[in-house]
């Protein structure tokens, strides 16, 4: 965690549905990620020089839309002002100047960025058990990158480590090791259940797993269930007042103590966007909020299978489905290949969005125990211009590490 | 909170609130006189679909129904919501023709009058002559508006299936007994328990001296309850039931104007693609049978409008937001929606760009009603 203090910095000429929002970051300072951190404060320099003429047109729209000092107090950002936006009926307009603003802020502030630039990876894994080959397994990407075939060992065990491991002491679990080498958070691993915990020891490296953090999805489903069955709150932005409480305990996860970290995964589970019931989701969108929030320099995701949705019992979304009915949990092969074939795109696009992964980052879409990876590479990647061969895997590795620096 | 509180908020509030038996047998027996009275049907796509998974060319094989009766209706393939991106928001639009910006979640009702509301009014119609049979669960307000001048005595009825089958299953999740949920038998016993003890309570409320027909609507959507239990396929979700009952609904009381919304196809917010396309293939086959049921149902062949539409898209693969997950960042896969009708007696199609805020005055139109006071405008391809 980063022990600089919040920039200061006096935004009272910018309108204030634009200023409010930096408020509320700034204000969250303790749990946001170095990256946000530098974010803020090239933002904050930039805003503090800006012209308020630059602004006109916003302040213009927030007339329109009845903005006022009593709706609208200078420093507060609250859910109710989400929502008078969002019903507001200049929200178009609205929202179109802030893109524009943004659109003239983000190159400025993606400059610094750039000019210090380094080789990044993002490597998604694909469980053994989808149904299908390499044909099909990557259709969404396969115009933006090559696939490249690969000698793969007979045992699916042996494959990850021989990818992560390397054949070589002490291999890629030497790059994770040497996180801490690194900036805090910039090594990232997510994951359904466990497998890359043994490629997972190094200090300063992050490891989200949804089969590890059970103990804390379940007690807050149950808190949920029971704030809802409680009838205590009117609706979602009161119930979302009260999940802001629900931290994570130190039992429940070895993240507990990182107060970053443990409010990354609060805020992730707690997204509304089934990351508390679909495995896959889980690791789809803490991947999408790792990239948008810490940028990482290594990401590894490996995602799993879920399962079938059971009849009845799955109408009571937060209740422990293996509880629930008798029904036996039966594994969903097919439905999570179309699952997965729609994340791995949206990873990959949500890291070429970041001006710290434009034309520098090597993406390894690969399969556990599968002889073909697909590969979307810059062109001195060491694989990229490589021959068409098969290729070992802790060849593979070695590539990803020489092009880490590793 | 009380059973019957709990009820009205969130499950089934059916019919006006005053409805003597005898005038049941009036309404029914001067529909029967007007056989030819036109009758309209909106379908919604409620929860949201993008074009890419619809209409779009790699979207058709979702579709098979509705890319097969397509030639036989009128396509108008840009149909725009403007308006807030929530559900009860979008759908509020449809039916009252003014873009709606009250509570997002169903906590006020819509602030314009509806359709239901015009139309009782002005063709002085019956209270079982407009439904309501929603699959979301926070469509309780959707009936009637807050609009003094209407308002619930001229509204429609709400029916909320998935929320008795929420309360089914949580009674059984709670009181466990035998199989539980993996016992079908089971399910529909407690489903018609609930419906029963909910009558109980609100029925009285809604008809104040219709017994005969509070035991008429009971045993109708029992009738329903046990199609849907019945059915070739074990339900997670609470379409099928929607279908069910409309259809029941249709069958017992044949009202002029409905609103279908099915839903499942929310469940894209849990981030599986997979569920997502299911949920659109299942509400295209729910749709394609609603369309069999009018052309066998001799009260509504040859005389009913089927209007069929996403409520909403949902976010683009490029979006910010998380692409199919959301449908909030008002980007055009967000927006741009599409119509189709079938049954108006005119086919063809158009790239003319019209509104969800259309719907409302051109369903008045086609029920044969002077124009309500809508932001919209006539959808003049339909009118044959």
């Amino acid at each position: 965690m980063s022990q600089s203090a919040p920039p200061r910095a006096d935004f009272g000429h910018i309108p204030v549905t634009f200023s409010s929002y930096l408020s509320e970051q700034l204000r969250g300072w303790e749990t946001l990620f170095p990256a946000e951190q530098a974010y803020l404060e090239r933002l904050s320099r930039y805003l503090g020089k800006a012209p308020a003429s630059m602004f006109a047109p916003l302040e213009e729209i927030e007339k329109k839309m009845g903005v006022n000092q009593q709706k609208w107090p200078r420093g507060k950002f609250t859910l109710e002002q989400v929502d008078f936006l969002n019903r507001n009926a200049n929200y178009q307009q609205w929202r179109a100047e802030i893109a524009r603003l943004f659109g003239r802020i983000d190159p400025v502030l993606e400059e610094e960025v750039i000019a210090k630039g380094r080789p990044r990876a993002v490597i998604v894994l694909s469980p053994a058990e989808l149904p299908v080959g390499p044909d099909r397994l990557w259709t969404r990407l396969e115009g933006q990158g090559r696939r490249v075939r690969l000698s793969v060992p007979e045992e699916p065990d042996h494959y990850l480590a021989l990818l992560l491991g390397g054949d070589t002491d002490p291999g890629w679990g030497h790059l994770l090791c040497s996180a801490a080498k690194r900036a805090p958070y910039s090594v990232w691993a997510i994951e359904t259940g466990e497998q890359l915990s043994a490629f997972c020891r190094g200090p300063g490296t992050v490891h989200l797993s949804y089969d590890l953090l059970s103990a804390y999805r379940l007690r807050l489903m149950a808190e949920v269930q029971k704030i809802a069955e409680d009838a205590e709150v009117k609706g979602p932005r009161q119930l979302s007042e009260r999940l802001k409480g629900l931290k994570m305990r130190p039992e429940e996860s070895s993240i507990a103590g990182d107060g970053v970290l443990s409010e990354f995964a609060r805020t992730t589970l707690l997204a509304g966007n089934g990351t508390l019931l679909v495995n896959n989701t889980f690791v789809e969108w803490s991947a999408i909020q790792a990239l948008r929030r810490a940028r990482p320099e290594v990401l590894l995701v490996a995602f799993g299978i879920r399962n079938k949705l059971k009849p009845f019992s799955s109408l009571l979304i937060f209740h422990d489905q293996n509880k629930a009915t008798a029904i036996p949990t039966q594994a969903d092969m097919l439905g999570s290949y179309v699952d997965l074939e729609v994340f791995y795109e949206y990873v990959w696009r949500e890291a070429a969005k970041h001006p710290e992964y434009r034309n520098n980052t090597a993406y390894v879409f690969a399969a556990i125990g599968m002889d073909e990876l697909l590969l979307i590479a810059p062109q001195d990647f060491p694989l990229e211009t490589a021959p068409d061969r098969r290729w070992s895997l802790s060849e593979v590795q070695q590539s990803i590490r020489t092009w880490l620096g590793g | 909170m009380r059973k019957r509180d709990f009820l009205r908020l969130a499950g089934l509030a059916v019919a006006d609130r005053i409805l003597p038996a005898s005038l049941y047998g009036y309404w029914q027996k001067a529909l029967e006189r007007t056989p030819a009275a036109r009758r309209v049907i909106l379908v919604t796509f409620g929860g949201g679909v993008r074009y890419s998974e619809t209409f779009s060319p790699e979207g058709l094989r979702n579709i098979p129904r509705l890319a097969a009766l397509r030639p036989e209706g009128y396509f108008f393939r840009e149909c725009w919501n403007n308006g807030v991106l929530s559900h009860f928001n979008s759908t509020a639009s449809i039916v009252t023709g003014h873009w709606q910006r009250v509570d997002d979640f169903g906590f006020q009702p819509p602030a314009s009058p509806t359709l239901f509301e015009f139309y009782r009014k002005a063709m002085k119609a019956g209270p079982l002559d407009a439904w309501v049979i929603a699959t979301n669960k926070s469509f309780a307000a959707m009936g009637a508006s807050g609009d003094r001048r209407y308002g619930l005595p001229t509204g429609a009825n709400v029916v909320l299936p998935k929320q008795l089958l929420l309360d089914a299953v949580k009674d059984i999740a709670r009181n466990p007994s035998g199989a539980g949920m993996a016992d079908r038998e089971e399910v529909l016993q407690r489903l018609e328990t609930v419906l029963q003890e909910g009558y109980e309570g609100v029925g009285w409320t809604i008809f104040k001296s219709g017994r005969e027909l509070d035991r008429h609507v009971r045993e109708t959507l029992t009738r329903a309850l046990g199609e849907f239990i019945h059915g070739p396929e074990a339900p997670t979700a609470g379409d099928e039931l929607t279908f069910f009952i409309t259809r029941e609904v249709m069958r017992e009381f044949a009202p002029r104007l409905m609103l279908v919304n099915f839903w499942d196809m929310d469940v894209a917010h849990w981030g599986s693609y997979s569920l997502y396309l299911q949920a659109i293939t299942k509400t295209d086959k729910l749709t394609g049978m609603l369309w069999e049921e009018i052309q066998s149902n001799e009260r509504y062949k040859d005389n009913t409008v089927l209007l069929i539409l996403p409520e909403l898209g949902r976010d683009g693969d490029l979006n910010t937001s998380n692409g199919f997950l959301n449908h909030r960042s008002g980007d055009p896969s967000c927006r741009r929606t599409w119509l189709l009708a079938l049954g108006s007696g005119v086919k063809g199609e158009t790239d003319r760009p019209v509104r969800h805020i259309d719907l409302a005055p051109t369903a008045a139109a086609l029920l044969g009603m002077a124009q309500p006071e809508t932001g919209g405008a006539l959808l003049r391809e339909l009118q044959a």
